[in-house]
């Protein structure tokens, strides 16, 4: 045994005790923290599960909440006698009810997830099947005055990029478009206004099967094992179970005038020096980056002219309202004109 | 008259709310498109067009300067042309300047020596201190105040967006943004400005991946190395009369081998520590402008010019101080410069230089204005900062007596292009970053770049060139 002097063990235990005990970063504070984190998480999921199955008119039960939150038996007792106790949630024999004060919690955690969600995939360019994820994560950490910033900086927006209504700042949930898949009758047109997030890999297989928000579909087929769509040049098949969580609206009648007309093509494939009329831009392309070309001019009707291209043939400038602008292929290809004679 | 209808202001919010659901997705996208409607129209019935002629002529221009054949090499041409006159321009102030200055510090160790006061207060201060603030004035001064005017033509006949839109491709290929040309067109004035520069790139990643790259194109307090080893080492092959355009065309060669840099460092940063795709882009060519004289002068001189200088004077006032002390402190009959020097030498051969540029390099972290005056100092174990009169004495005492050969010059020259960012560009790094993190790889990542690439260069040319 080596025998260090006295003094020496002295420093070590001092910086073990600084590194456990230590205000804020030691280790002890850290560990409160993060309890404290994860029992914020608990209970905002645990409201946000009574107010999901409120909203689809369905009572929660201990076993519901069992199975959203996969929490052991005695660790869900603590955390709903807590909630109750907290005037959260009141119990009406074996079924949990929100009170009002526990709607306005779960309402703000929803529109925080609902809120990330959108600013993910539009300002951010997420792909759809991560914003989920990511969103459950985030909507625990937003403040109420971050949302009502985030809300306004994005323009106030009603559905979430799944198409599910934004509660507003004032706790009202505005109501969801559209009727279920199932409900719709056959070869009408309908517009894909809501494609159902939870549970995630529903969603992921809705959206491999290359179904979108927006998309003008109608149904072709119907059976009790499977409901076909065709979007007039795919054809789609789902599980009924997957048709459930797709919700439709009727087609607008402009929108279906407004399909793609003759010689339409995208403002890349615009041979140098020829000009064009913008018909519009695409409609997958957005957030911050349409906004930008928009504010540029490049809004249906204006006149484009393509003008210079570089070395690479990438970028490109183009006259449009007597300015040059130079745009990456990436942006030239979602900006769709119909050339002139 | 009092209103029968009490409209209150919860109500109207209410309903705004309630309007707000009835919009349509695209609503934005018409509120744009009718502002646009009713601009045009405005525009129909006020604004003539009699069909205006510089606009033509700016179109024309711009189907030459950034046509598919011409545009990179007319581009080439013009920095050269800029590099020529900073370099023949610069010269002849340059001397005047030094001069001026050498001749005060002489009259003034004078009178300081009359006065009683001690040698080595009079050393410290006025061949010290002063001494290095006037190599840095000298050497900076003039062609920063011929390269910043000839830059701000540029940029205000509003050649630089184009600058940005011919090199885009390469720069997207890079993962990088394309109006990173323009903060390094800003840094071959100072590095410092062009960190400063990279505030027009909005995606904060290809911001840093500019800020951090920004050293490698060589900035005015490198170039005058950069130009010593054109002329001493390339141009001196050639007539003087075309010496000075070989020197020019030397300096855009290496240039080119820095612009190579950027663009392969951004690619790594981007495939790496700063992963992502390149952002959108979007410029504006703005049409050509007519220079405005006053404007030039204000933004190239006081805004530019100065600023730097003023940045460059704070770093390099230390440092003369250090120098004076390095040579003259003589423990054991030796100076501590030439102690410092041999101990570093090992680790110069191993990347084809040698200690006293090493040292040199060391104490010139604050300004790499005073590189070859340190260099040159140590060499010629002297007190002072020195340079030679003539360029063939440079090269007697560079060739002859310490041992350069082509290998040493090539090295320097690359070690001068690629090694860290002053301390200038350091600070200003952690400016517009506040980030300890990035400043550090900031300062290091250049570092070991250029021992890497030296190190290399040097083994290749030992094992197949026989140097």
């Amino acid at each position: 045994m080596l025998s260090f002097p006295v003094s020496v063990w002295l420093l070590v235990l001092l910086a073990v005790a600084v590194a456990v005990l230590a205000p804020s970063y030691g280790v002890v504070a850290q560990l409160k923290k993060y309890r404290q984190a994860r029992s914020r998480e608990r209970t905002e999921n645990a409201l946000k599960h009574l107010l999901r199955e409120a909203t689809d008119g369905r009572t929660a039960s201990f076993g519901s909440l069992q199975g959203a939150l996969r929490m052991s038996d005695r660790g869900l007792m603590a955390l709903t006698e807590r909630l109750e106790r907290d005037g959260l949630v009141r119990t009406e024999g074996t079924q949990f009810r929100l009170t009002a004060d526990g709607e306005r919690v779960a309402l703000h955690v929803l529109r925080a997830h609902r809120l990330w969600e959108l600013y993910l995939a539009d300002e951010l360019g997420v792909p759809l099947d991560r914003v989920h994820a990511e969103a459950d994560r985030a909507e625990h950490r937003l403040s109420r005055d971050q949302l009502d910033r985030l809300s306004a900086s994005m323009g106030h927006p009603a559905v979430d990029p799944h198409g599910d209504p934004i509660p507003t700042g004032d706790g009202r949930v505005p109501e969801s478009p559209g009727t279920p898949l199932g409900d719709w009758p056959m070869s009408t047109p309908a517009r894909i206004v809501h494609l159902e997030d939870e549970p995630p890999l529903a969603f992921a297989q809705l959206s491999a099967e290359g179904l979108r928000l927006g998309q003008v579909i109608r149904v072709i087929d119907r059976s009790s094992t499977r409901v076909v769509l065709s979007d007039g040049e795919r054809e789609f098949r789902l599980a009924p179970m997957l048709a459930a969580n797709v919700h439709v609206a009727p087609v607008e009648a402009e929108v279906e005038a407004a399909r793609l007309p003759e010689g339409v093509m995208t403002l890349t494939s615009l041979p140098s020096g020829t000009t064009a009329e913008v018909v519009a831009l695409d409609p997958s392309f957005k957030g911050f980056a349409r906004r930008r070309l928009l504010d540029l001019g490049f809004t249906p009707g204006a006149r484009i002219r393509s003008d210079l291209t570089t070395f690479a043939g990438d970028p490109r400038a183009y006259r449009l309202r007597g300015t040059t602008i130079a745009l990456r292929r990436e942006q030239s290809d979602h900006v769709l004109v119909k050339a002139q004679a | 008259m009092s209103a029968s209808i009490a409209v209150t202001p919860a109500d109207i919010v209410r309903e705004a709310a309630a309007l707000r659901q009835s919009l349509e997705a695209g609503f934005r996208e018409e509120v744009v498109t009718s502002l646009y409607g009713e601009v045009e129209r405005i525009t129909r019935r006020a604004v003539h067009d009699s069909g205006s002629r510089p606009l033509e002529l700016d179109q024309r221009i711009d189907h030459i300067v950034t046509s598919r054949w011409l545009g990179l090499p007319l581009m080439l041409v013009i920095l050269a042309v800029i590099f020529w006159i900073t370099i023949v321009g610069a010269n002849v102030p340059s001397q005047m300047l030094a001069a001026a200055f050498f001749w005060f510090e002489d009259l003034a160790a004078g009178w300081f020596t009359q006065l009683g006061v001690p040698w080595w207060l009079t050393g410290f201060l006025w061949h010290g201190v002063y001494r290095g603030l006037a190599w840095v004035i000298s050497v900076m001064l003039p062609p920063m105040a011929i390269f910043f005017p000839l830059f701000t033509i540029l940029e205000d006949l509003g050649y630089l967006p184009r600058v940005a839109f011919n090199l885009d491709y390469l720069f997207k290929r890079a993962g990088a943004h394309g109006k990173q040309a323009l903060s390094m067109a800003m840094g071959f004035g100072c590095n410092a400005a062009g960190i400063i520069a990279t505030r027009v790139i909005d995606s904060p990643r290809e911001r840093l991946v500019a800020i951090l790259t920004n050293n490698f194109v060589p900035c005015n307090g490198r170039f005058p190395t950069l130009i010593m080893l054109a002329t001493v080492f390339v141009a001196a092959a050639f007539p003087p009369a075309v010496a000075s355009l070989v020197a020019a065309g030397s300096v855009v060669g290496i240039v080119l081998v820095g612009v190579l840099f950027t663009l392969v460092v951004s690619w790594a940063l981007s495939r790496t520590i700063l992963r992502g795709e390149a952002s959108a882009f979007t410029l504006e060519l703005p049409p050509y402008r007519r220079p405005g004289f006053a404007r030039i002068l204000y933004t190239s001189l006081i805004d530019r010019t100065l600023f730097v200088l003023w940045r460059a004077i704070l770093t390099a006032a230390p440092a003369g101080a250090v120098i004076w002390l390095l040579a003259n402190i003589t423990p054991g009959g030796v100076s501590l410069a030439t102690r410092t020097a041999d101990f570093l030498d090992p680790l110069g051969w191993a990347i084809g230089l040698d200690g006293v540029i090493l040292l040199a390099y060391i104490i010139a972290i604050p300004a790499n204005e005073i590189v070859v005056p340190t260099m040159l100092m140590v060499y010629m174990s002297q007190g002072m900062m020195t340079e030679l009169d003539s360029l063939d004495g440079l090269r007697v005492l560079l060739v002859d007596r310490h041992g350069w050969t082509m290998l040493t010059a090539v090295n320097l020259m690359l070690f001068s292009l690629l090694h860290n960012p002053c301390a200038t560009t350091i600070i200003t790094i952690y400016k517009e970053t506040l980030s300890a993190k990035w400043t550090t790889i900031g300062a290091l990542m250049p570092l070991v770049i250029a021992f890497a690439v030296t190190f290399l260069t040097a083994a290749t040319a030992r094992a197949f060139f026989g140097f």
